[in-house]
């Protein structure tokens, strides 16, 4: 085992405030069943790291309960495994990642593990990528930092030596740099570069139009295949819910759909996720529906993001646009007529 | 560490009626509701009720069973003190005794309830789909004071002769048991469920095992040695779903009461959740060519194509133009674009070639196989351009 990882999800996303007021950027839900450290997380076990540091922020507590002791992941290990590293940073640099102030409250983390090269990576950006063939590339290169592109596009994802990593993370008051991507976007020197060409599935979450534009790119079946690679599962916490149900007089097209629903009105072109209910007569078009949400009867949503638990009373109506959906906030109660 | 109630799952049965279904697998471990095995609905029964020591028997086939149980982690059952031990027959130095009976099973592992020494033992099959809080039942026998209790519930007369039935008095104690008769003189059926006071069922089961005549069985042999013998044996009759899924039409039936808003059999209960082994799939997807009307898809299905009061299993793909209608889809099978299925139940891992057809009248069911495939001689154009 060559390598340990880092996610740094103390990286607060600012278009996203509205999805992470009471949870932590990195446990957004994302794809229907997901949050988006799954992708983060099954990419790491994926490349057969074993060793994960999850440096999360003070709004952590969302992030704790879906990811616990890493079981899902199979992390729940007695030799390394995964550790949830809580950071006195009350919030990440935007978008910024590997932020040595978070690195620094756990520099044990990097002083007992045995893994002489680190990953460090983010939640919020989605990919299948290899590790292990990123760092065959990365030792070929001799460069101190390699990191992942696809297209030209950066991809905040790394490999850095562990004892490079220490002594960026000792010195990065003085060099004046505030992360890894810092790092690597100023070419800072005495440091070398390299660059890993990734080709597949990458997207990157940093906007509100990017979340909602790449949930619905997975409706299209072509994307949908290139995430979810049945040699390279995506792992989430378990939930034992039952199948979804379709009731007689639904009308349910292209859309993806998680467990544990009942849905027994019309939906188009959105994405459900796990034990939700949309009433009977209610019209769904481009929208995206988070866990345990009620649609009740009647209802006309179009271009709606409803977060988690929210119920949406019998015959109302609320119409978002493409370019600015309408997002209803976690555990809210919408009432007809009601303006949101 | 002495146990309240201890649980014995009777988990060897080959169910040899379910035919192809049981060939390679026990049938506890037969397939359910999309997601399921039969037997995740006893041990979630047993997680439910706060029942945490289990020991599941089994012998016919037990490889995949075995595997999918494992530490018992999806039922919670993965604990230091109990949890679930899995009980195959095993050998001692004059040979390997098989289990001969249910009450052999139970009385060839009397070492494993020896060391929990508990007060109770609940003795369940791997077989029945139903939904049962266990510790009422317990309440019910420690109120009645009872040696055994048995839960009974009533059937519709005319199926009633198909059923071990309990003859009962008034205050609901067992008069007589009667396996399978002819002549029915009650309606109340043994559900396979029952709490023995655990030293009366060590003394009849050690008598049992010294008599010659005996065929070892819970039904046929203690029952009623235990009523000649004088002891107290009540019914508790329960209200709610059970269906013994023996048949393949029994097993299509049950799968359809899914679908039924009155049936009973209600699976979106977060208070009474059925737990099972989860295999990580992504949602299903559901294309712009898709009609799926009162059915159960379960994670990893793409369903380009009609589908009608069916159960589809994780990872089945429907193509486009295919039909399916009030059928049973197990896991991992792709049916081609254009088939048209009705009133069947597919085993798992088919390839279902384009355009096949196979379509049971009202009445009928029947189990499609790898074999009904090969046998498919195709549609008649098929079989027209095959001659050229």
């Amino acid at each position: 085992m060559r390598l340990a990882a880092v996610i740094d999800a103390t990286v607060t996303i600012p278009g996203l405030k509205e999805l992470a007021m009471y949870r932590s950027s990195a446990s957004i839900p994302f794809a229907g069943r997901y949050r988006l450290i799954d992708f983060a997380l099954s990419n790491i076990v994926n490349s057969d790291i074993n060793s994960v540091g999850v440096f999360a922020s003070q709004q952590s507590v969302s992030l704790m309960d879906h990811i616990g002791k890493g079981k899902s992941w199979d992390l729940d290990r007695r030799r390394n495994g995964l550790y949830f590293l809580p950071t006195s940073q009350r919030e990440g640099d935007q978008l910024s990642v590997g932020s040595f102030a978070a690195l620094e409250d756990h520099l044990n983390f990097f002083n007992k593990s045995t893994q002489p090269h680190i990953v460090v990576t983010s939640a919020f950006s989605i990919s299948q990528l290899d590790y292990n063939d990123m760092l065959e590339k990365h030792l070929a290169s001799g460069a101190d930092i390699t990191e992942a592109v696809r297209d030209g596009e950066c991809m905040k994802s790394y490999i850095v030596s562990k004892e490079l990593l220490m002594k960026m993370i000792k010195g990065f008051r003085e060099d004046r740099v505030v992360s890894v991507e810092d790092i690597v976007n100023l070419k800072k020197k005495p440091y070398t570069f390299a660059q890993y060409e990734y080709e597949g599935y990458f997207v990157l979450i940093n906007s509100m139009e990017s979340y909602f534009n790449e949930s619905m790119a997975l409706l299209n079946e072509i994307t949908w295949r290139q995430l979810f690679l049945p040699e390279r599962p995506i792992y989430t916490k378990v939930k034992d819910e039952p199948p979804t149900k379709y009731m007689k007089g639904s009308n349910v097209k292209r859309s993806l759909v998680a467990n544990g629903s009942l849905l027994e009105g019309q939906v188009s072109d959105s994405i459900l996720s796990r034990a939700v209910e949309i009433g009977k007569n209610s019209k769904l078009e481009n929208c995206i529906i988070m866990q345990k949400c009620v649609i009740e009867e009647n209802c006309d949503l179009l271009y709606v993001i409803a977060d988690k638990d929210v119920r949406i009373k019998a015959g109302s109506v609320i119409h978002g646009t493409k370019e600015k959906p309408m997002v209803i906030r976690k555990g809210s109660v919408v009432f007809e007529g009601e303006d949101v | 560490m002495k146990k309240q109630m201890v649980a014995m799952l009777l988990a060897g049965g080959q169910g040899t009626r379910l035919k192809e279904l049981t060939y390679a697998v026990a049938k506890p471990a037969i397939p359910f509701g999309g997601k399921y095995r039969i037997i995740d609905f006893p041990l979630s029964n047993c997680t439910n009720s706060e029942i945490h020591t289990v020991g599941v028997l089994t012998q016919y086939q037990p490889h995949l069973l075995h595997q999918y149980i494992g530490l018992g982690t999806p039922w919670d059952l993965d604990r230091r003190n109990g949890g679930v031990t899995m009980l195959p027959p095993y050998a001692e130095a004059d040979g390997i005794k098989w289990y001969d009976g249910t009450a052999n099973a139970i009385y060839q592992n009397m070492k494993f309830l020896e060391a929990h020494q508990p007060e109770y033992v609940l003795i369940l099959s791997g077989d029945h789909i139903y939904k049962m809080n266990y510790m009422l039942m317990l309440d019910f026998h420690i109120k009645q004071q009872a040696d055994a209790t048995i839960s009974v519930i009533e059937v519709p007369w005319e199926e009633a002769s198909r059923f071990g039935l309990m003859e009962t008095d008034e205050d609901l104690q067992i008069k007589r048991f009667v396996e399978k008769p002819a002549d029915p003189q009650t309606n109340l059926a043994s559900m396979g469920v029952y709490i023995f006071n655990y030293q009366k069922l060590k003394e009849y089961l050690e008598k049992d095992a010294e008599a010659e005549d005996s065929s070892h069985d819970f039904g046929k042999d203690i029952i009623p040695a235990m009523l000649g013998g004088g002891e107290k044996l009540v019914a508790y009759p329960y209200k709610g779903y059970w269906k013994d899924v023996g048949t393949v039409e029994s097993l299509w039936e049950a799968n359809m009461d899914l679908l039924e808003l009155d049936s009973g059999l209600v699976l979106h209960d977060s208070a009474w959740r059925i737990f099972s082994s989860n295999p990580q799939l992504p949602p299903q997807v559901v294309t712009s060519t898709c009609e799926i009307q009162e059915s159960f898809v379960n994670e990893g299905c793409i369903i380009e194509g009609k589908v009608r009061r069916s159960i589809i299993s994780q990872d089945v793909h429907i193509k486009e133009g295919a039909e399916i209608d009030e059928c049973v889809v197990m896991a991992g099978t792709v049916v081609g674009a254009g088939a048209k299925i009705r009133r069947a139940i597919l085993t798992p891992d088919l390839d279902i070639p384009a355009n096949f057809e196979l379509q049971k009248k009202d009445g009928e069911i029947t189990l499609l196989t790898k074999e009904t495939i090969e046998k498919w001689e195709g549609s008649g154009d098929d079989a027209f351009s095959g001659s050229n």
